[in-house]
């Protein structure tokens, strides 16, 4: 099976590996399909970390989720970094490499948050260009994510959705959809979600995200706490029309005992389950 | 630079001066979006000081370590990918801002070097039946080119203040927090054991003395430089002494003969 047959073929539920977790997998079977990890925290030289990660990829599929690629970056990407998370694959052979559709520097400063770019045709040369470049640096192919975002620019020309369908078609990246971003953006953007995944070529998205959000007039994707309420029905909206996906649960704050986190991926899967059922 | 590589540049621009002034055709809700960017950029980065820093906190308490820390991410932006590095300079910002608690920079630096050691590339350290295994057959002129092999991203400095003690006073246990200077300046050398950062107080002058081998200096270059600071008849003994130390410490992972 190649890698592209692997990446193609994978479905399952999973959770992002956080270090109030490491026990947990160390010691016993977790009843996960895969675990997500962010890259940056493993593109070290050596350490504890890495020993760690490479003890849970004995038992777990691992993905590799990057945070600071900067592929919308108009400065160009950091030759040194991609080839780092050469490495770091190279070492883990993980299902495959995201990272988000945003912005984290420039050339001078790295803001360490996923940034907006304006949806323009010229940051969608952009973008392609970098995608590509990206993609040629790693030997594989790249899976981005659709961010949450908190402010949309006027000289816009299309929609997210569409930027991300041409993204794909013309460099062939996968997708990771973010179920709580589509869901935040839409709230603070005024757009319709289902619109949103109906714009979208669902033939690409390899991965399913679901994390809880901050409530407010502008909702802000804080992954801190449960999935909420709404988000779990654009899942399921969503996994009528998606293919094999993974999903998976994000908990970056407010991080719990694991057999939480496990309570809530259950949802998810009697969620898939009972879309099987009815189909 | 591109229209978009301008854009870019202004947007982290205004997100590090809260006073910058927004792009022209932006109205209240582009506004509203760049104080929440704003506010993610800033807790970030704080939140990745107090986990690097999480002793010096403690020693200066939580509302100073806050504001030295967002006084930290305003003057110096980060400049790396990884968020391990957003602690580079802070040492010296804390030095600037308690100029009247030198001990606050000294302790912020030891957290710093434990926390880049942790993830420095893996090595053995050599024991001393393996270093006298390697330099059985050592001629004089062969300990005169010896060079020593530190353990990767080993740091060293002088500190004046008991750095072990205010790790403890600091730590779980709450011990006693101590309380003048050190009587005089010890060395404070910081690497790893198998996969646990450690550090250990020291002599003053193994401080320069490890730079010195760290840059390269050969065993005969480190007596002939004790040699200049002691007794000349006692700075081969005393060398010895030092690599013992070092050795048994786990400080010294290879061997090399210069040349």
């Amino acid at each position: 099976m190649t890698q592209q047959d692997r990446t193609d073929a994978f479905s399952g539920f999973g959770l992002g590996l956080r270090s109030a977790h490491y026990r947990d997998f160390l010691e016993g079977a977790v009843p996960v399909d895969f675990v997500e990890v962010i890259s940056e925290n493993f593109m070290l030289d050596g350490g504890r970390p890495l020993r760690i990660l490479e003890q849970v990829r004995e038992r777990h599929p691992v993905i590799l989720h990057g945070v600071s690629m900067s592929i919308g970056s108009a400065h160009g990407l950091d030759d040194t970094y991609l080839d780092r998370l050469k490495a770091l694959a190279a070492r883990i052979d993980p299902l495959w490499v995201s990272d988000h559709l945003c912005w984290t520097r420039t050339s001078a400063h790295n803001s360490h948050d996923l940034l907006p770019l304006p949806l323009t045709g010229e940051a969608l040369d952009l973008v392609s260009a970098n995608v590509h470049h990206a993609q040629e640096r790693l030997g594989r192919e790249l899976v981005i994510e659709n961010p949450s975002s908190y402010l949309t620019f006027p000289e816009d020309e299309m929609r997210e959705w569409e930027f991300l369908a041409e993204l794909a078609r013309r460099t062939g990246c996968g997708l990771l959809l973010d179920i709580n971003n589509v869901f935040v953006s839409a709230h603070n953007h005024g757009f319709c979600a289902d619109a949103y995944l109906a714009g979208l070529p669902l033939d690409r998205v390899r991965q399913v995200h679901l994390a809880g959000h901050t409530p407010g007039e502008i909702i802000i994707d804080t992954h801190d706490r449960p999935v909420a309420g709404g988000v779990w029905d654009l899942y399921a909206r969503a996994m009528r029309q998606l293919g094999p996906v993974a999903t998976m649960i994000e908990r970056d704050g407010n991080v719990p005992p694991l057999a939480e986190l496990l309570d809530e991926l259950d949802l998810a899967r009697k969620t898939a389950a009972s879309l099987e059922h009815a189909a | 630079m591109s229209l978009l590589a301008e854009r870019q540049t202004a947007f982290l621009a205004a997100i590090h001066d809260d006073e910058a002034a927004l792009p022209a055709g932006w109205g209240a809700r582009q506004a509203a979006g760049m104080d929440i960017y704003r506010n993610n950029y800033r807790v970030a980065l704080v939140e990745a000081l107090k986990d690097t820093f999480e002793r010096t906190a403690r020693w200066v308490g939580e509302d100073a370590f806050e504001r030295a820390a967002a006084h930290h991410v305003i003057t110096c932006p980060p400049t790396s990918w990884t968020l391990d590095d957003a602690g580079n300079g802070f040492p010296e910002t804390l030095a600037a801002l308690f100029a009247g608690d030198p001990e606050v920079a000294e302790l912020a630096w030891a957290e710093l070097v434990l926390h880049r050691v942790f993830g420095a590339e893996d090595a053995e350290p050599l024991d001393a039946a393996g270093f006298a295994a390697r330099s059985a057959r050592f001629s004089p002129e062969d300990w005169d080119r010896l060079q020593l092999i530190l353990m990767p991203r080993t740091a060293t400095r002088l500190v004046h203040h008991d750095i072990a003690a205010i790790w403890r006073a600091t730590g779980a246990d709450h011990a006693e927090r101590p309380g003048d200077a050190l009587p005089g300046p010890m060395a404070c050398h910081v690497y790893r054991e198998g996969e646990q950062p450690v550090f250990v107080m020291a002599p003053p002058e193994e401080a320069d003395a490890l730079i010195a081998v760290q840059q390269g200096a050969t065993f005969g270059e480190l007596c002939a430089w004790l040699a200049a600071l002691r007794d000349p008849e006692e700075a081969a003994a005393e060398a010895g002494a030092m690599l013992g130390r070092w050795l048994s410490g786990g400080l010294i992972r290879g061997l090399a003969l210069r040349g």
